[in-house]
């Protein structure tokens, strides 16, 4: 098939498995977010796509051939550091030709690409400049089109951004998105921050301990977690201990949770269910019985704390969708059945 | 904190300290080797302190030239292969393992702990007919017969760097280690096979370190006076072999000060030129 | 060789009886603190000879403690005397200095002139190792003497070479171990007593520079030019160069350890050298250092130094109860050849610089 595909992928150092049995495959054309704490394996397994750490088992197929043997140097990628590396006893246009130079490109198609390449990071008439001249997100454009020059087949990004301060790193997200939609090139970025990831990504990979959690859109990974981990890692949620009564309703505390159910033979799971959804009423009734603990508005939204028999649930609703509560105050916590996962513990 | 002048005797102190030991270590005994180097030498005794250049004419001849010249290209070729080998050496030491490069750290320490006597003497041996390494070629049939490698050019040369090797690596230890690896790992994405990307990238990356340790390298082989005796023939000899001859076995200070005073000089300018074609060549 | 080997072993004996001897006499050199030498003596084996079988007697018999001072050959410790001196100090009261380093410290009255009224024994001295000043001031009696001779492996050469031509032979080619300084090699006197008669042919400078031309035939013999003693005697004993010049009575030394070196006077007469005592200028022990001369000049002591230390005696032979198997194992009775120390302090520049181009060119 064409793009990249990981095969059983495992890499140790010593003792320590870093990546264990990854199978990953990304199509043609896709924006993939790895994802995950540090030390998940995300960079690990970043490297040995480009080459430059050898996995201890597996293969890995770019259009249907094994590049696992294949040196950096020959793979044709381009890859973005954290640290940008870039050349620092070279200018700005020297970086951007510096792909070319090697492999021998005439010097006027050089100079051509490099014109094409500042015009497309918007850095024209910079090529001059020595790069510790450069701000930090110029820098960080000068080593996108440095590493996009050759116009690889795979673009790698490890933590790009991360030395952006916050408003300038959600413009490059947006920036980099736009480039890879228009080059069409198939990108993997590895990043901690999930919001990089939801926003730039068709296809964001959770890891975990050197071991794919899941992989999937954006919203799937939101709304559909595989596991208590995404669940949690991803965005901010409730996981609630749920148990099956005798007719094998879920049940929260005891109290049945309206509409849903558990599958067969699993007496005991956790349900996660994101705090938008929880809608706080009336006590009584169906809904559980809570006390608000604490109340932090933020003016665009109010997350509202309710101890339920020592566990804590958080809801967050907008101002107005939501009634007027005060710390104290006795509330009935409401959890829609469609909007709870249930996860295997 | 606002920086003022100095404005009290005691707003300079912290300079007298640096300034003595300038004055002690360097300032006085430079100073009076060049009074030295004008002193009337008396022939067979000692010197009286007078202002003569005869010191210096004696100096300016094509044999001393010829000494001289030998004793530079002789430091400069040093100074090259030392950082021939170093280079990619300490290269890739900092490429292994904390425990490995301890390792080898304390062993090159360690070859510094040996006096230029005996890493003479046993080069003098290794090169030797009787006991040397030509005899294990011929173990192993490569040779014929175990043959003498010194006195010559090469066994000077061997030995030479062989005592600045440790020096050159530890020089260029510290910035090979802060050299920030990702850079050839970069060039290695972009395309070049990691030799390329080490002459690409490293070199350029350290090109005021490697400078530094081409002169570094360069003054303390122009020092050295013991290997190229016990290693070379006499043509090999440099100008401090014939300094220390004059000094130490001709009692002759004046004319030993002058040649000195007259490397130092020759040294300083090769030095300043290197620099100099160096800053120029940043600016082109 | 077995009566070597004897003295070795016995020198080795007598080295534990002195070391209990020493501790012994503590308390009399402590008592003794008033009277005392500070005496310099080449480091090294020559030091530590003299410390083992010449001072503890000597103090012994005289009351006077002796500091001996390990002092470098070559001219450096002249070079430290005169700049001591200058200064009013004297690192050693007497030391043992070369002709040359004599001639030397001479011309800068160094030395201070001695009373022969007090060393009667130096009556017993072969005339040439009293050593005057040139308006007759005695500046420095003679200590001990050595010859510098030609070496060879036993190993190379079968045969022992009988004359100092077989420098030049030219199947000899890259073989010769040769002392690196016009003023320690002495080659110049060796050239014009094998070839042009003696060295008085060197009075003349047609007559040095043809000893020059004759000496630069040696040049693609000589393998090494040395300055450090010891790298050439390894390499004497290992083969690697199997001919040269050095010292008698320390050739003589490894061959009695088994080591397949020998030394041969050849028929021109091996090259006598010698050191003298001196005293320096700025010492304030004249009496003390009077009594230890004279004490050196007896022929039982410099007996005891040929035995014992495997020097030349400087007094005259008949005084010595030396057997002739002691007597040649540290010198000759072919004439030796005395060096011109004249040269190397009247012309000592002029003859550097053509030396050092003749090796280094």
């Amino acid at each position: 098939m064409s793009g990249l595909v990981l095969k059983d992928i495992s890499k140790r150092f010593g003792n320590f498995a870093a990546v264990s049995h990854v199978d990953l495959s990304v199509p043609h054309g896709t924006f993939v977010c790895m994802l995950g704490p540090s030390g998940c394996g995300k960079t690990t397994l970043l490297r040995m796509i480009a080459g430059l750490d050898e996995p201890s088992e597996g293969a890995i197929l770019l259009d249907g051939a094994d590049i696992t043997p294949i040196p950096t140097h020959k793979r044709n990628l381009g890859m973005v550091f954290q640290s940008l590396a870039l050349f620092p006893h070279l200018n700005v246009g020297e970086n951007i030709a510096y792909p070319l130079r090697i492999r021998g490109i005439a010097k006027e198609d050089q100079k051509k690409r490099v014109d094409e390449l500042l015009q497309m990071i918007h850095l024209q008439g910079y090529g001059e400049r020595p790069v510790s001249k450069l701000s930090g997100g110029q820098r960080q454009r000068v080593a996108i089109a440095r590493a996009l020059a050759l116009s690889p087949k795979l673009f790698l990004l490890d933590e790009p951004l991360s030395a952006l301060d916050a408003k300038l790193r959600e413009a490059m997200q947006v920036e980099l998105r736009q480039l890879q939609q228009r080059l069409g090139i198939t990108t993997i970025v590895v990043t901690h921050d999930q919001r990089e990831a939801m926003t730039m990504a068709d296809t964001v990979v959770v890891m975990n301990g050197g071991e794919i959690r899941q992989a999937a859109s954006p919203v799937d990974i939101y709304r559909n977690p595989s596991d208590t981990f995404v669940a949690d890692f991803i965005g901010s949620t409730n996981l609630l201990e749920i148990s099956a009564d005798s007719a094998s309703r879920a049940t929260f505390l005891g109290k049945p949770v309206a509409g849903l159910a558990l599958p067969a033979g699993l007496a005991k799971a956790s349900v996660s269910i994101r705090p938008e959804d929880v809608h706080l009423t009336a006590p009584g009734g169906d809904a559980i019985d809570g006390t608000i603990t604490f109340i932090r508005d933020l003016g665009g939204t109010i997350e509202t704390f309710v101890d339920v028999s020592g566990q804590s649930i958080v809801a967050v609703s907008t101002p107005r969708a939501r009634p007027e509560v005060s710390v104290g105050q006795k509330v009935g916590v409401v959890l829609p059945h469609e909007a709870c996962v249930v996860l295997k513990r | 904190m606002r920086r003022e002048p100095p404005r009290t005797l005691t707003d300079y102190g912290p300079l007298f300290f640096p300034a003595a030991m300038l004055t002690i270590f360097f300032v006085v005994p430079f100073g009076t080797m060049i009074a030295v180097s004008f002193f009337q030498r008396q022939q067979g005794g000692f010197y009286t302190p007078a202002f003569v250049w005869s010191n210096y004419e004696r100096f300016l001849s094509a044999f001393f030239a010829n000494v001289l010249g030998f004793s530079l290209m002789l430091s400069i070729a040093v100074a090259i292969c030392c950082l021939v080998l170093a280079l990619p050496f300490t290269y890739l030491l900092t490429r292994m393992s904390r425990r490995a490069q301890v390792l080898w750290l304390v062993g090159l320490l360690s070859i510094l702990s040996l006096s230029e006597v005996i890493t003479g003497f046993a080069w003098s041996t290794l090169f030797s007919r009787t006991a040397g390494i030509t005899n294990l070629l011929v173990a192993i049939g490569i040779m014929d017969s175990p043959r003498a490698l010194t006195p010559s050019l090469g066994a000077v040369l061997t030995g030479m760097v062989y005592q600045a090797f440790p020096y050159t690596v530890l020089v260029l230890y510290p910035a090979l280690v802060r050299l920030d690896p990702t850079l050839t790992e970069a060039a290695r994405t972009l395309g070049a096979s990691p030799l390329r990307a080490f002459f690409n990238v490293v070199v350029p990356a350290l090109r005021n370190t490697i400078v530094a340790t081409l002169i570094m390298v360069f003054i303390f082989a122009l020092g050295s006076y013991l290997l190229p005796q016990i290693l070379g023939r006499p043509q090999h000899w440099t100008l401090s072999v014939l300094i220390t001859d004059q000094a130490i076995y001709q009692s002759n200070m004046p004319f030993a000060a002058a040649m000195a005073v007259f490397l130092v000089l020759v040294t300083l300018a090769l030095v300043a030129l290197t620099l100099f074609l160096g800053r120029k060549g940043e600016a082109a | 060789m077995d009566e070597i080997q004897n003295r070795v072993s016995r020198r080795a004996v007598l080295g534990a009886g002195v070391a209990g001897a020493a501790m012994l006499a503590m308390p009399s050199v402590l008592r003794a603190q008033d009277k005392s030498l500070k005496i310099g003596v080449y480091g090294g084996y020559f030091k530590d000879s003299f410390d083992k079988n010449i001072f503890p007697d000597f103090t012994k018999a005289t009351g006077i403690a002796v500091e001996s001072v390990a002092e470098p050959t070559g001219e450096a410790w002249l070079v430290q005397l005169e700049q001591a001196a200058r200064a009013g100090q004297a690192p050693a009261d007497v030391s043992m200095m070369s002709q040359v380093a004599m001639l030397k410290g001479q011309a800068t009255d160094l030395w201070t002139p001695l009373d022969m009224a007090k060393i009667p024994n130096s009556g017993n001295l072969i005339d040439r190792f009293v050593n005057k000043y040139p308006d007759g001031r005695v500046a420095g009696i003679g200590a001990v003497a050595w010859y510098i001779t030609l070496v060879t492996n036993t190993d190379t050469y079968k045969e022992a070479p009988d004359s100092w031509a077989a420098f030049w032979d030219k199947a000899n080619e890259d073989k010769l171990g040769l002392l690196a300084l016009v003023s320690n090699s002495f080659l110049l006197e060796v050239t014009a007593k094998t070839f042009f008669g003696g060295t008085d042919a060197l009075s003349t400078e047609e007559g040095l520079l043809k000893a020059f031309d004759k000496l630069a035939e040696v040049k693609p013999n000589v393998r090494l030019w040395y300055r450090d003693e010891a790298q050439f005697e390894q390499a004497l004993k290992s083969g690697e160069i199997p001919m040269g010049q050095y010292y008698h009575d320390v050739t003589g030394l490894a061959a009695a350890d088994g080591n397949p070196v020998r030394s041969t006077f050849p028929k021109e007469g091996g090259i006598q050298d010698s050191g003298c005592w001196a005293l320096s200028r700025a010492s304030k022990k004249s009496e003390e250092a009077h009594i230890f001369i004279n004490y050196m000049s007896q022929p039982t002591i410099q007996a005891t130094l040929s035995r014992k230390v495997g020097t030349a005696p400087t007094v005259r032979r008949e005084l010595l109860d030396l057997t002739d198997k002691e007597f040649s194992a540290v010198s000759s009775d072919i004439e030796p050849i005395i060096p011109r120390y004249d040269l190397y302090q009247s012309k000592s520049d002029w003859l550097n610089q053509k030396w050092t181009e003749l090796i280094v060119g």
